[in-house]
């Protein structure tokens, strides 16, 4: 095969200066001719392979980026998916989350197990981040339960004493389950954004339905990404 | 034309990229050859020289002639070839370890002309060395137009090496054996082939051109129980006058370096020494390879005063010739320094003990030989497959055995370093593969460079500046001037912290109050070895890289580690 010294310094995930210099030395079966590198794509496979350094075709290359370029989901689809309930019943803590954890929309979740492990995280210091809001999650994320990662937005019927930071009565909480730590930061963070808006809070205690609530949550991201 | 320009790049001819091992044969005989034939016109020239000279020994004026030649060699190599001075091998060395065996041109040829004036006019040096020098050198530019990469040629170089010893000690194993411990200091089976096929290709051309002839031949020797146990007090002799040459002869470099005249006084004054000597003890002059003769038979006759006294002479002579800027290897003089003490030792145990029957004294002279050549290299097998070559005496394999491995091991105890290692040593540029300068001096700054930082303005607001924190992965921000771009200092993440939280910082901070100007930075040509040793003394991890007064990137000890593992990889095991 034939590639341009470049080329093969991507393809061997090494500075050119390396790969030139490998070659003047003798060092890895390539042969220069001008600014072109001849090579048997096998033997160098298997040099590769040999001293446990990266070789992948240009081709091969791209389709690992765009697996790590997916990004980090955002707020609108997590909540899409997770879904919006209203009048969510209970009195305290526990029978709120029992009957929100109920209406979790994923299957594949043993709603047994994601209560106690809520309830856990509960335990450690409340997840009322004041202003009438709470954000329950687990306290490690759910990678093989789940695929994507959901919020799942419970406008309360009642309001519930979470013994929030502010120690005011929660209204709405948001069941946050990601599938790892860095998606977690990612929508907390947008989450903790929006909630720090009064308007927003405002607009939350009016008990908004299903579209107008995701619309809002859209607007807010939109500001988040001029921001950033 | 097309044709032609193919000739000028036979690298490219298709029957030479068949295979590479094949294409290292081939350029193998031929190098084998040249060096060969280098070696074969260096001997002759000595001789006709000799020869040629011989009428003047006997006015009294005699003792300038060696000053004469060594003046003009050391004035060919200052004004002419423009080389240092001394016998060459560490120059050949060096190039081996650090620039993959590129030697001059010139190389191949400026030592075997000087040496041949320093020798023939009377200087006390061997030719050997010189010849080394030039095989190697030739070996180095018929890689060179063949385009070998480093690998390939560094045992080309090996090939030159080996071809001219063994060409002219017509000793093939020799040959091998010296490339292969001394010049290229690792045994590689790769290697090995090519450097074969150089020395018989080598040792024919000597044989065709000079004959098959043993250089020293003698009677057999039978070696008794008791000489085998006596040459353990040889080889503490041979060790004691392998130290005493290798620091003589620096010493003598040093005191001639301080003399304030110009080289080739210098040289003069060092051959008129010789010849001075050489007027009460003609055995110190040239490389001696005809009293060597005459030892080796037995039938030298001076008694033990004289020829103790001939060892000093001949070790004093040599330092003179080549401490003082004569031209010339070491392996001649070492040669008849190592017999004279087998004669001496052999004398003293037959005045100790008359009713012993020793072996012939020519045995011990044969001993004396393989003891300073292994004590002088520190390197016994050379010593012990030259012996036996060139005295074609398998006979005295035993003995030969523990007398080279007893000098090379008090020698290294006393002088770590080889003669010819030492200077490189010293300065450090003794760079064998696989070890940690190797590694070090191939990596270069450029390559270890980490562009991921992001530069930042000396007049932006603390504000501004937190944006930047959030979109990099790195805790180093370096500050440069808006207009000229140069690099300024650089931020540290872990020095600011205290200030970032405090919001009313950030409008009445620009980063060029805060950043740290008193910076250690790394040139793109910096060494890294003096990189690592900044790093260590300022304990950090990582340090600016400065091109043009402009930050380039960064380099840390983690990229280091990582490249350099990659490095010793690819370097150990091909």
């Amino acid at each position: 095969m034939k590639f341009s010294l470049n080329d093969m310094a991507r393809c061997l995930d090494l500075p050119v200066s390396t790969v030139d210099r490998w070659i003047r030395q003798g060092r890895i079966p390539i042969h220069r001719s001008g600014n072109a590198c001849l090579f048997k794509k096998a033997v160098l496979e298997k040099w590769a392979f040999n001293h446990s350094l990266p070789f992948f075709l240009p081709n091969e290359k791209k389709e690992i980026y765009k697996e790590q370029n997916l990004g980090l989901t955002n707020l609108l689809p997590a909540m899409q998916l997770g879904g919006v309930f209203h009048d969510v019943k209970g009195d305290d803590v526990e029978s709120v989350l029992k009957s929100a954890v109920d209406k979790v929309p994923v299957l594949s979740i043993n709603k047994e197990e994601l209560y106690k492990r809520l309830l856990e995280r509960e335990a450690l210091t409340s997840t009322g981040i004041g202003k009438g809001v709470a954000i329950p999650h687990p306290r490690a994320p759910l990678p093989e339960e789940i695929d994507n990662p959901l919020i799942t937005t419970c406008f309360l019927e009642k309001s519930t004493d979470f013994a929030a930071v502010d120690d005011r009565l929660v209204f709405v909480m948001f069941i946050l389950l990601s599938t790892s730590i860095k998606i977690h930061l990612h929508l907390l963070s947008r989450l903790a954004f929006c909630v720090r808006d009064d308007l927003f809070v405002e607009f939350l205690r009016t008990y908004p339905d299903t579209s107008s609530f995701l619309s809002r949550i859209a607007d807010c991201e939109n500001l988040l990404d001029k921001t950033d | 034309m097309r044709i032609l320009r193919r000739w000028r790049h036979p690298a490219s001819w298709s029957i030479f990229r068949l295979d590479d091992r094949l294409l290292l044969i081939l350029i193998a005989v031929i190098v084998g050859t040249c060096s060969g034939l280098a070696a074969v016109v260096l001997n002759r020239s000595l001789i006709a020289m000799f020869e040629w000279l011989h009428h003047f020994r006997h006015y009294w004026w005699s003792f300038i002639i060696p000053a004469i030649g060594a003046a003009l060699s050391a004035l060919f190599l200052d004004k002419i070839v423009k080389e240092g001075a001394g016998h060459g091998v560490p120059e050949v060395i060096y190039s081996v370890s650090r620039y993959g065996g590129l030697m001059r041109f010139r190389s191949s040829f400026s030592r075997l002309i000087s040496s041949c004036l320093t020798i023939g006019s009377g200087g006390s040096a061997g030719p050997e060395a010189p010849v080394v020098m030039s095989g190697a050198a030739i070996g180095s530019n018929i890689a060179k137009f063949f385009s070998l990469n480093d690998r390939q040629r560094v045992t080309i170089v090996g090939c030159g090496a080996a071809g001219a010893i063994s060409s002219i000690f017509n000793a093939p194993i020799a040959g091998m054996v010296f490339s292969m411990e001394v010049i290229l200091g690792e045994w590689k089976a790769e290697n090995i082939v090519s450097i074969a096929i150089a020395s018989v290709a080598g040792t024919e051309i000597s044989r065709i051109l000079q004959g098959n002839q043993i250089a020293f031949s003698h009677r057999l020797f039978h070696v008794g129980h008791l000489d085998i146990v006596a040459c353990i007090g040889l080889a503490i002799i041979a060790a004691a006058a392998s130290i005493l040459l290798t620091r003589l002869l620096r010493s003598m470099h040093g005191v001639s370096k301080k003399a304030p005249f110009p080289i080739w006084v210098r040289a003069a004054a060092g051959g008129c020494a010789v010849g001075i000597i050489g007027i009460f003890l003609p055995i110190v002059l040239g490389e001696g390879y005809h009293p060597l003769r005459t030892m080796i038979e037995g039938a030298y006759a001076q008694g033990i005063g004289i020829v103790t006294v001939a060892i000093f002479a001949k070790i004093l002579a040599t330092s003179f010739t080549l401490g003082w800027g004569g031209s010339g290897g070491i392996f001649a003089p070492c040669l008849v320094i190592g017999s004279l003490a087998g004669l001496t030792y052999h004398r003293g145990l037959i005045l100790l003990w008359p009713s012993v029957s020793w072996v012939n004294e020519g045995c011990f002279a044969l001993l004396g030989m393989a003891g300073l050549i292994s004590g002088m290299l520190q390197a016994p097998l050379t010593g012990i497959f030259l012996i036996v070559e060139i005295t074609g005496s398998y006979e005295v394999i035993l003995p030969l055995i523990i007398v080279s491995i007893i000098s090379t091991t008090l020698c290294h105890y006393i002088e770590p370093a080889s003669f010819y290692l030492k200077e490189l040593v010293e300065k450090g540029q003794l760079l064998r593969q696989g070890t940690d300068g190797s590694v070090l001096s191939d990596l270069s700054v450029q390559e270890l460079l980490e562009k991921d930082c992001i530069t930042v303005k000396q007049n932006m607001l603390l504000r501004n500046f937190i944006d930047i924190i959030k979109q990099s992965h790195r805790n180093y921000f370096p500050v440069e001037d808006e207009k000229t771009g140069h690099f300024l200092g650089i931020i540290h993440l872990d020095d600011i912290r205290p200030y970032l939280f405090n919001p009313l910082m950030y409008d009445a901070v620009v980063l060029g109050q805060i950043m740290d100007t008193n910076v250690e930075v790394v040139y793109l040509d910096d060494d890294l070895s003096e990189v690592l040793r900044k790093m260590d003394a300022n304990r950090v991890f990582s340090m600016p890289v400065i091109a043009d007064k402009k930050f380039i990137g960064m380099i840390s000890k983690a990229t280091l580690l990582d490249k350099y593992r990659k490095e010793l990889m690819v370097q150990t095991d091909l």
